[in-house]
């Protein structure tokens, strides 16, 4: 009995040596990339050791024309995306957490049924629409294409934190004579906050992700860093180590969102609908 | 709950509500809704409109002549439209069934819960963290003829590499891309479903023990049946997510070699984009999106009947 069990757990820490390498060893060999020299790239068999250098890095973020800028853009963009959905997202989460709706069952189907349409598919109308309105190569441009993902997004994470809120504290406030605006803002809200610092962190991560808008929306200015690596592609002569550096920092914020938010990830990457 | 359950004594007295007041929960909606709609009807509207015309931007700036449904024949008879129609279903279908039944696997390991096991769960979802088209580029590498490391591992373990490149073969090119996205999406289920076969009482599963059911019984009996709610769940919205693929297409193949990993996304990217066919797009775009709003209703309506909300 007692060798079995030793069996079995030596075979389950095998089990979980074997995902980190198929899913994280990938993750590692490209970072490693951004650190060597373009001529180790391709070697076989791969090799393991080589002289780290910082010169990609430098490449990308110090010399003239470097990608610089499309990490501010990307900044930009995903924080404005955030910033503009929560006035939207959060009274409509509220009401429909705390108030009998009819047909509500449908509501939340219909936010979540925005997200099957294909974004490509969009992306003609939208240039000629923002053309039209002369908006064309905006920031804004982006922000507001982006409410298409973050608030159908934003609205059923924001509903499950409100929904656990014990709605005796509310009673409460309201048999001691509070409007609902009151309680909305005084009591509701700052119980949740930390829900709507998750959902705001989650929505800022499908934002900064997204490549397709900025890929027709932006300009060479407003380039976010997806669109940046893009550029080394285009160019002649693919440098690897260029494209993985750039890729590194577009890689970076999000792992650290996911890590640091640990707890809510399960909820996060499934609407709320997973307490997890 | 309504906002009127308890009265303050002042409003014992029958008063009518004001129009705010009866109306609330939908005027807090609305911005959300008018937003959302200015955002979604206008493309849509605007597709259905110029899906009549024949329209490409590099003819003229102005649709040209009124075809009738012209482009839609044309959508659907074009070889390459059912090719990516075909790739694209192939990839949701295999791609979200391997997915679910290997991140299961994975969360049936995690669960033994020995002492470590937690750092291989918290770092298990950075593949799922990065931007699909950043994925594109770091399988591309992998995969590269010359030096990519999937390449040198399966040449390592004797397997048959073809010499144009697993992306550069028709007959590897859309397994590569599955790959893809395996990787990326596979811990995506094994951490949601892990957090949910969590939550299953322990009594359950001790009882059935003692009646002497095999773990094979108590995993399809009574664990899956209890988290079929999630299940559901993650299952559709990665559908539509697949189904919808674009950006590790655009950097890994753009479509090719041939037609063979064409899919949907693409095809709209390339005919609207790089070609400027107007009309034709907004035909694929409104096939598309019946196509998935017919597959993703009848899922709803089989996969819910009986659930309670």
């Amino acid at each position: 009995m007692k060798s079995r069990t030793t069996f079995y757990t030596a075979l389950t820490y095998a089990a979980g040596l074997l995902f980190l390498a198929v899913f994280i060893g990938p993750i590692l060999w490209f970072l490693a990339l951004a650190i060597r020299s373009a001529e180790t790239a391709f070697e076989m068999p791969p090799q393991l050791t080589f002289e780290p250098t910082l010169d990609a890095f430098r490449h990308i973020l110090v010399d003239p024309g470097t990608n610089a800028p499309q990490l501010v853009n990307s900044l930009i963009v995903a924080i404005g995306a955030v910033l503009l959905n929560l006035p939207f997202s959060v009274p409509a989460a509220y009401a429909l957490s705390r108030f009998k709706l009819r047909g509500k069952k449908n509501i939340m189907l219909w936010y979540l049924g925005l997200l099957m349409a294909p974004p490509i598919a969009f992306l003609i109308p939208y240039f000629v629409l923002i053309t039209r309105v002369g908006l064309q190569g905006s920031y804004l441009s982006m922000v507001l294409v982006l409410q298409t993902l973050t608030i159908p997004f934003s609205v059923w994470l924001m509903k499950s934190f409100i929904d656990e809120v014990p709605a005796e504290l509310e009673e409460a406030a309201r048999v001691d004579g509070a409007r609902w605006h009151t309680i909305m803002w005084r009591i509701t809200l700052p119980i949740v906050r930390p829900g709507i610092i998750v959902t705001s962190m989650f929505a800022f991560v499908f934002a900064w992700n997204n490549a397709a808008f900025p890929l027709v929306l932006s300009s060479r200015s407003t380039a976010t860093l997806p669109i940046g690596t893009l550029g080394y592609f285009a160019t002649s002569g693919v440098t690897w180590n260029y494209i993985a550096a750039a890729a590194v920092l577009a890689m970076i914020p999000p792992m650290i969102i996911f890590l640091v938010f640990d707890r809510y990830v399960v909820r996060g990457l499934t609407f709320g609908s997973v307490k997890g | 709950m309504h906002a009127t359950t308890i009265r303050s004594p002042q409003a014992l007295a029958p008063v009518r509500k004001s129009f705010v007041r009866r109306n609330l929960p939908y005027l807090l909606i609305a911005p959300s809704v008018v937003m959302l709609l200015a955002l979604i009807a206008y493309p849509l509207l605007f597709a259905l409109k110029s899906s009549f015309y024949f329209w490409n931007l590099q003819v003229g700036p102005q649709p040209l002549a009124f075809v009738g449904l012209d482009n839609y024949v044309q959508a659907i008879n074009a070889f390459d439209f059912r090719a990516a129609l075909t790739n694209t279903l192939i990839l949701s279908v295999v791609g979200t069934a391997t997915e679910f039944s290997l991140g299961l696997a994975i969360a049936l390991v995690l669960l033994k819960a020995l002492p470590g096991m937690n750092v291989v769960r918290a770092l298990l979802i950075l593949p799922t963290t990065i931007a699909p088209i950043v994925v594109g580029f770091l399988f591309r590498y992998l995969y590269d003829p010359g030096g990519g490391l999937v390449t040198w591992v399966l040449q390592s373990l004797w397997l048959p590499v073809p010499a144009e490149g697993i992306l550069g073969s028709p007959s590897t090119a859309l397994a590569a891309i599955l790959f893809v996205d395996i990787w990326q999406w596979t811990p995506f289920f094994a951490i949601v479903l892990y957090a949910s076969l969590l939550a299953v009482p322990d009594e359950i599963i001790e009882a059935a023990r003692l009646d002497r059911a095999s773990a094979w019984t108590i995993l399809m009996r009574i664990k899956l049946p209890l988290i079929r709610r999630t299940a559901i769940i993650i299952v559709m919205l990665r559908f539509m997510q697949i189904f919808n693929t674009f950006d590790t297409v655009l950097v890994l193949t753009r479509g090719g070699p041939g037609t063979s990993t064409r899919t949907l996304g693409y095809s709209l990217y390339e005919q609207g984009l790089v070609n400027f066919n107007v009309g034709l797009v907004s035909a694929q775009t409104w096939i598309a999106v019946l196509i998935v709003n017919i597959i993703v209703a009848l899922y709803v309506f089989f996969a819910f009947r009986n659930e309670e909300w």
